[in-house]
């Protein structure tokens, strides 16, 4: 996929994305609660400081949590900015915010990125409570979980892509064991403008495929007003996950409402460069540096080896597979048929069932002549639901090709024992009927046939007769 | 030492009776004084019973079963925190401060909590909601605030020692008006955790007492790191070894500065008393010099612009639906305002107020981050001083205690009270002061600075002054 769609190119479509991740941590990142916010009954993984008693104060930020999130930073070719970082209070009203500020720190990481697009800076935040607005309910266990707010450049060019870059954004960061497993969600507010209009923003996305459906909502309702001959004036947009729907929240919206001041509690942050050393070393490879080790070593095209990088326990499982098989071959189905059964599925290979070995396997089938390229589509598909073998699935599906010259010359010999027709077709020059005869053949052996090995043997049979 | 050997006394005599005479005695007079918003006398009796069997064994803490009373800002687990405003009336706080679970340890026996100017706002302790605190030496007359019911619970004799909390003055000042001893610690060597907030980067806990002795005790006890307030530090906790190891011949050891800028606009009775305790303090042989701090006049714009700042932010929380009252609306707009015109005073909506007007604008780094950059200039004038001396010494206050309700329609005149205090919270260092004389039957208090973290030099002072106005 490309960052440009062309059906949205005559928009000029910009979308940035500010995407917030839970960060994996034991404690919550101003206090000693834990951070399982989920597993106890509500209002009760709270202390004095996360409810913001008052006369409470924070601990020091959590120190798991700003590894997990220069991390994070690092992963995506992030600098991290050298100065002492302050976490500022974030002023709003809010029924889940217990102080009415939001402790939020100044960007420690940016000027990175992923696919394409870039990450203009990394901070980290406080998760405020949950609110039931309908039933008028807070539950502030989720208070002071860690967040890392991501903010990309508005380089992203379609909803579709959107979708894509948050899915293997987010594998990428469960690849790297810093993100809250089970939480699977991220919030992320979307900013979009198209051609003539103003920047709009939509908060609180609680979804992938949200984000998707806001951002075709918003396109279709933008370009209907800018038609009608109205203005987009800048403001914010509210998401409406039961009618995938946008409606405004706002129209303006100023930093200075906000207020932010430096937290008077606690201390700036210094990030030291061994401690950054420090963490780059454990960190994996770096997507950069895998997509050029891949080209280079594979000889792998491009478009394969960006599709295959995008989620790397996909590009793990295609190394595995490419010890047993032809890499290229491995590399071309893993980043088109797998993946797209994987997206379909809404699945992983980490959580999905399908192994390496499948995958060399099945090169082998066709590399032999025994499977068709139309069919190893079929397996792949039965391999990420089911995981059974290679073998037993081309057995249960009958799936072994015909590409015996003796017994393809059988079934050809009967078919034009039973078409007279159109054998006398094609000898008058009608080009269709070899079509048809060939359609025979392959309903004779329910699809089994070696489709060039049988043409050829069509044709020389049909020369030969008289 | 009065404390020490009050301590002393109580190994010998009842705890249990102590205690009782100090139940009795607020019980008789607090009615008028007011220093008081809470009082934990069965708490305070149970505990006596306890502590007694532990002195009978020998293994009392070092506090020793001593009366202590708590500022209504300080968490104290089970007793309502009211912060002397009606919006946490019924507040009662679910945790100890840091500070409270260290008196407990030691055996301090805390006997009630204090009445204050409502969230530390004010000098005289006149605007509480539970009412004016009256000054023990003159009913008539201002305690000083804001931590006026410690002053003068400790005044009165309703206990032994109180710990207050020091913004811009709010130990010193009600120490001076009452004639007692109290010490505003360097930022970071008490633990804020459980102090209810006012102005973060300025203020901390701090001790009263009725002597040096009494004020190192407890800073030996409430100093050092706590994991619960990332901006404390370690302390050596050596501080009453230091006043008792204290001999008459150190005296000649102490470098002293006295600055000016600090007399300027003071009341000529109490530039008197102070300048005479300068020259007997010379006479026994400290080396004594005048020096300038030229920021010091901005001193006060300086502070009220983050005071404000940070008080805006920090009272937030007190909308109604989390913490404070809840009077409704037609909206969430309406029902928070509802709750600040009905609950809070009206020294405390001005402060909210001008603190969201001046946060509002920051962002364009107007003047909160400028504020903070100016304090670098007071703290610059300090450490050139302290380069040279042990001490710097002044009056704490500009004017004797005045009538009650005669300031309260002045804002102005009331802020410019704590012109002598305030520096020391810009810069961070620690002060003190101690009644040194009187003038017109109204106490004055000598104010003592010394370098962040000097703690030990500022005590030395101390005693060095105590000793040198005939204390033992
Ligand atoms: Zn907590």
């Amino acid at each position: 996929m490309q960052l440009h769609e062309d059906k949205y190119k005559d928009l000029n479509l910009k979308i940035g994305l500010e995407i917030h991740v839970q960060l994996k941590t034991e404690q919550k990142i101003f206090c000693e609660c834990s951070t399982d916010y989920i597993n106890s009954s509500p209002n009760n993984n709270i202390c004095p400081i996360c409810t913001s008693q008052p006369g409470s104060k924070p601990m020091g930020v959590n120190e798991k949590a700003l590894e997990n999130l220069l991390k994070i930073g690092l992963f995506f070719g992030c600098k991290a900015y050298e100065k002492p970082f302050y976490v500022q209070r974030k002023h709003y009203f809010y029924p889940d915010l217990p102080s009415n500020y939001q402790r939020t720190s100044q960007p420690i990481l940016g000027d990175g990125n992923f696919m394409g697009v870039g990450i203009w800076e990394i901070h980290i935040e406080e998760d405020p409570g949950r609110y039931e607005l309908r039933e008028g309910k807070v539950d502030l266990n989720r208070c002071g979980v860690p967040l890392a707010e991501i903010v990309t450049a508005p380089d992203i060019k379609s909803p579709e892509y959107a979708r894509e870059f948050l899915r293997d954004l987010l594998l990428s960061l469960e690849y790297l064991g810093v993100i809250r497993g089970e939480s699977g969600s991220i919030r992320a507010d979307v900013n979009i403008s198209i051609m003539g209009g103003n920047r709009i923003e939509i908060k609180n996305v609680n979804s992938v495929k949200g984000v998707y459906k806001a951002l075709k909502y918003e396109i279709v309702r933008q370009k209907a007003v800018l038609q009608r001959g109205g203005t987009i004036t800048m403001e914010t947009r509210h998401f409406d996950e039961g009618s995938m729907i946008t409606k405004t929240l706002r129209k303006k919206e100023t930093v200075a409402d906000y207020r932010y001041i430096p937290d008077p509690d606690l201390v700036p942050i210094y990030i030291s460069p061994e401690k950054l050393q420090e963490i780059e070393s454990v960190l994996p490879e770096s997507p950069h540096n895998k997509k050029k080790r891949f080209m280079k070593e594979y000889s792998l095209g491009e478009e394969i080896v960006d599709a295959l990088i995008s989620d790397l326990y996909l590009s793990d499982f295609f190394e595995e597979s490419a010890k047993k098989s032809n890499p290229i071959e491995s590399g071309k189905w893993c980043a088109t048929e797998l993946k797209r059964r994987l997206n379909e599925k809404n699945l992983s290979v980490s959580t999905s069932k399908i192994t390496p070995k499948h995958i060399s396997d099945m090169i082998g089938f066709i590399e032999r002549g025994e499977l068709s390229v139309k069919n190893a589509k079929w397996i792949i598909e039965d391999a990420v639901d089911t995981g059974e073998d290679i073998t037993s699935l081309m057995d249960k599906k009958n799936f072994y090709q015909i590409s015996s010259e003796d017994t393809l010359l059988d079934i050809i010999e009967k078919v034009m024992g039973d078409n007279p027709k159109a054998v006398e077709d094609y000898k008058s020059g009608n080009e269709n009927a070899l079509h048809f005869l060939f359609g025979k053949v392959v309903n004779e052996t329910e699809g089994r046939a070696e489709p060039s090995k049988t043409i050829k043997l069509l044709k020389d049979k049909l020369c030969m007769v008289n | 030492m009065f404390t020490k050997d009050l301590i002393e006394d109580l190994s010998s005599n009842s705890l249990e009776e102590h205690i009782h005479k100090k139940i009795e005695e607020i019980q008789k007079k607090d009615k008028e004084i007011n220093s008081f918003i809470t009082l934990n006398i069965e708490d305070a009796q149970n505990s006596s019973k306890e502590i007694q069997k532990k002195i009978d064994k020998g293994i009392q803490g070092k506090l020793s079963g001593l009366a202590i009373s708590i500022k209504d800002n300080i968490a104290v687990s089970k007793l309502r925190m009211t912060c002397g405003s009606k919006v946490l009336e019924n507040y009662i706080a679910p945790y100890d401060a840091t500070i409270i679970n260290s008196i407990k340890k030691e055996d301090g026996i805390i006997i009630g909590k204090c009445n204050m100017d409502e969230f530390a706002c004010g000098s005289d302790g006149t605007s509480s909601y539970f009412g004016p605190t009256k000054n023990p030496r003159n009913i008539d007359y201002v305690p000083g605030g804001s931590s006026s019911g410690s002053a003068a619970s400790l005044a009165a004799g309703f206990t032994d020692l109180s710990i207050g909390s020091d913004t811009g003055g709010s130990i010193r000042c009600p120490a001076s008006f009452c004639g007692v001893y109290g010490f505003k610690p360097s930022y970071g060597l008490v633990s804020r955790y459980g102090l209810s907030d006012m102005a973060m980067s300025l203020e901390g806990p701090g001790p009263f007492a009725k002597d040096t002795y009494g004020i190192a005790l407890l800073l030996d006890i409430i100093s050092g790191k706590d994991p619960r307030d990332t901006v404390t530090v370690e302390s050596s906790k050596s501080y009453t070894k230091t006043v008792e190891n204290f001999k008459d011949q150190d005296i000649k050891n102490l470098k002293i500065a006295y600055a000016k800028e600090f007399f300027e606009g003071v009341d000529e009775k109490i530039k008197n008393i102070i300048l005479d305790k300068i020259s007997k303090l010379e006479s026994e042989g400290a080396k004594i010099e005048e020096v300038s701090l030229p920021n010091i006049k901005y001193a006060i714009p300086i502070y009220y612009l983050v005071v404000f700042s940070e008080f805006s932010s920090a009272m937030s929380k007190f909308d109604g639906f989390k913490y404070g009252h809840y009077v409704g609306g037609q909206d969430i707009v309406e029902a928070v305002s509802n709750t600040r015109e009905t609950s809070m005073g009206i020294e405390v909506k001005r402060r909210v107020l001008l603190g969201t007007f001046i946060t509002m604008e920051e962002f364009r780094g107007r003047w909160y981050t400028k504020a903070l950059k100016a304090r670098s200039a007071i703290k610059e004038d300090f450490k050139r001083i302290f380069n040279s001396y042990d001490l710097l010494i002044g009056p704490t206050m500009p004017t004797l205690p005045w009538k009650i309700g005669e300031r309260i329609s002045d804002p102005l005149s009331m802020y410019s009270s704590d012109i002598l205090t305030v520096s020391a919270n810009l810069a961070g260092i620690c002060a003190s002061s101690q009644p040194v004389g009187e003038a017109k039957g109204l106490p004055v208090g000598l104010q003592l600075h010394a370098d962040s973290l000097c703690e030990s030099k500022l005590l030395k002072g101390m005693r060095a002054v105590e000793l040198a106005c005939g204390g033992i």
